[in-house]
């Protein structure tokens, strides 16, 4: 059972700006989900209409498979963790977490328990008497988290919640986030631009653009298997080159012929491949499949990023361990499953049904 | 660079002497025993000893107080709301228009608003007495109110109320919980100033007042016109004094709200 469903969900602005075209996503109990894209793809509106905050224009919101669309957003069991924290700064800490079970008239006592325990859940013990003005950017994230948990919602969403703190605090917070989602059990929705932080906290991941939906998948999926242009270029760096399939498994780009793990195309057809630089190896160029000439090494740290130009002048982006010597022939080698290849215009549905249809066939023949 | 500063102090030093002079004289001779201004003579509280037997002036003094804390509570109220109202406007253009209104009322001139309820009140028959005064009172200070209560509004931040309905808030908590204490510096500074503003009032008081009303600054006027009684120095210094408590105590509320918001590390239960 789907714990929150959207159907057909289109929202028009007023002055006729389409946010969001027909989206539909169906969200399972028990899992943290991302709504990932850049700006102006409609991520956030998506949160709101889930929240009560936006109505769309056409579609309906389901909740348990009953009809949220017209509930008003204090009625709903969600709650939200905002981008900016919106916590009440003429409250204390304790007052501020307590702020939505005091309106449900919850009984002194019993609302002591609750912000205490919820305040020790995202580590913020003792803090109860501060003034909000006094606790730094993480802290605030984490009284936002605690005020949101309190209620016991069905369902956390949060917007944006990690993109004002600094890095380290993030990558500290990301690992919190995916703690309190497990030892609470409900549902995350969690809308970020940020490709690494979907990627490292999510079960799945919506990526978005323009308001609709490009794909739906698993962290590993969505990273491995883009099915777009898109897709590719905003999660993680890839090289793109046009190519042609020369029929299953095998495809030609850069002048040369290479085995792949795709099938199920037109001969001849026209396509685009995606390879990763983290995927490509540097070798000597006689054991190269392909000889390129490095231009420029960035070192960052723990690997090189070095930018190269094969003979007909594609640009490479290489990640290396070890540095290159500049403008010397380099050899580099790659698997066949490394080779990604993607249909011009191929929506999620035909790439799906394409990709069993073979990788059924290929089982047959073993 | 020394010589500017120094400039400059002894400059604000001028102006302030310049401005307080007037109020010093006149509390001066409120302890003269003489019968006017010209020169000092003796020590003497004697004015202030017929100004508290001067039962009708004492009862004029506390019916202009009141009135101005009745009007200045109904004006708050109003005000407030209308601010509110006016800040859910969607359209721009529209809120452009309110505050436009608003701001007319504002520098228009005493004489014509004055003029205008009198016209007001006898074409709908209104009896001129403490009821036409504070009805008028009430309208000249909630454009005030709504000048100090908007901007705060303006400040808040919106999300606040997005997260009050998150957590479960009827429009009516949200209004009493989130918006008002969010407004409340700006409720406090209107109140003050309709205060002031009820208090300072002659020309429009003087049009709408009737037999059975008037107010110390009318009062005033009319004694003045039969030469100065320093009764009325004693008074002043008393009102000025009533002034300065209640400005002490306005700055005493602010700087302490402020305190409160500015502390950095807080008390660790």
């Amino acid at each position: 059972m789907n714990i929150i469903e959207l159907k057909h969900v289109t929202k028009r602005y007023d002055d006729g700006f389409v946010a969001l075209h027909d989206i539909n996503l169906a969200l399972e109990p028990g899992k943290f989900y991302s709504l990932l894209g850049p700006s102006g793809s409609g991520k956030t509106t998506i949160l709101r209409i889930i929240a009560g905050f936006t109505q769309p224009t056409a579609g309906e919101i389901s909740f348990n498979g009953q009809d949220l669309t017209q509930t008003d957003a204090a009625k709903r069991p969600f709650n939200t963790v905002f981008q900016n924290y919106a916590l009440f700064p003429h409250l204390n800490v304790f007052e501020n977490v307590a702020f939505g079970l005091r309106l449900k008239q919850v009984k002194a006592k019993d609302v002591q328990a609750a912000v205490k325990a919820a305040l020790h859940l995202v580590r913020l013990d003792h803090y109860d008497s501060r003034e909000i003005s006094a606790l730094s950017g993480g802290q605030q994230q984490r009284v936002a988290i605690a005020r949101a948990i309190v209620n016991q919602p069905q369902v956390l969403l949060l917007d944006e919640s990690l993109s004002a703190l600094d890095k380290r605090l993030r990558k500290e917070m990301q690992f919190e986030l995916r703690a309190i989602q497990k030892k609470l059990g409900i549902t995350f929705v969690f809308v970020t631009h940020d490709q690494e932080e979907a990627l490292s906290m999510s079960d799945t991941i919506f990526v978005l653009n323009d308001g609709e939906v490009q794909q739906v998948g698993s962290p590993v999926d969505i990273y491995d298997e883009p099915v777009n242009d898109f897709v590719a270029r905003f999660i993680g760096d890839s090289n793109i080159l046009p190519g042609r399939m020369l029929g299953d498994f095998e495809v030609e780009f850069a002048n040369r012929r290479f085995k792949c793990a795709d099938a199920g195309m037109g001969m001849n057809e026209k396509v685009e491949i995606v390879l990763r630089p983290e995927d490509l190896t540097v070798v000597v160029p006689e054991q190269g499949k392909l000889v390129v000439r490095a231009q420029t090494q960035l070192f960052l740290g723990d690997h090189f990023e070095i930018k190269a130009v094969d003979t007909e002048q594609h640009e490479w982006l290489i990640r290396a361990t070890n540095s290159v010597d500049l403008n010397e022939p380099l050899g580099l080698s790659f698997k066949p499953e490394d080779i990604h290849v993607m249909r011009l215009n191929e929506s999620q549905a035909e790439f799906d049904a394409r990709l069993e249809q073979y990788e059924g066939a290929s089982e047959d023949e073993k | 660079m020394n010589k500017h500063t120094w400039l400059g102090k002894i400059y604000l030093w001028l102006v302030l002497i310049l401005l307080y002079l007037p109020i010093g004289y006149l509390i001066f001779y409120s302890f003269s025993s003489g019968r006017n201004m010209n020169h000092f003579k003796q020590f003497t509280w004697l004015h202030y000893q017929t100004l508290f037997q001067d039962n009708r002036l004492l009862a004029i003094f506390l019916q202009t107080i009141l009135l101005a804390l009745l009007s200045g509570l109904i004006a708050t109220a109003i005000g407030t709301t209308g601010a509110v109202m006016i800040d859910r406007l969607q359209q721009k253009r529209q809120q452009k228009v309110f505050l436009a209104l608003n701001n007319v009322l504002m520098v228009s001139p005493d004489v014509i608003i004055g003029a205008s309820f009198l016209i007001f009140f006898t074409a709908l028959g209104i009896q001129l007495n403490f009821g036409s005064v504070l009805i008028s009172h009430v309208a000249f200070s909630i454009p005030i109110v709504v000048l100090m209560v908007l901007p705060k509004l303006k400040e808040m931040d919106h999300t606040l109320v997005d997260a009050a309905s998150d957590l479960g808030a009827s429009p009516r908590q949200i209004f009493s919980r989130i918006l008002i204490p969010a407004m409340m510096p700006g409720i406090a500074a209107g109140f003050f100033m309709a205060l002031t503003y009820s208090l300072d009032d002659f020309a429009v008081t003087f049009f709408v007042t009737g037999n059975g009303f008037t107010t110390l600054s009318v009062e005033i006027y009319s004694r003045a016109r039969q030469g100065i009684d320093l009764e009325i120095n004693a008074l002043s210094t008393i009102i000025f004094l009533f002034v300065l408590v209640l400005v002490f105590i306005y700055y005493l509320l602010t700087t302490r709200r402020f305190k409160k918001n500015g502390k950095i590390g807080g008390v660790i239960k």
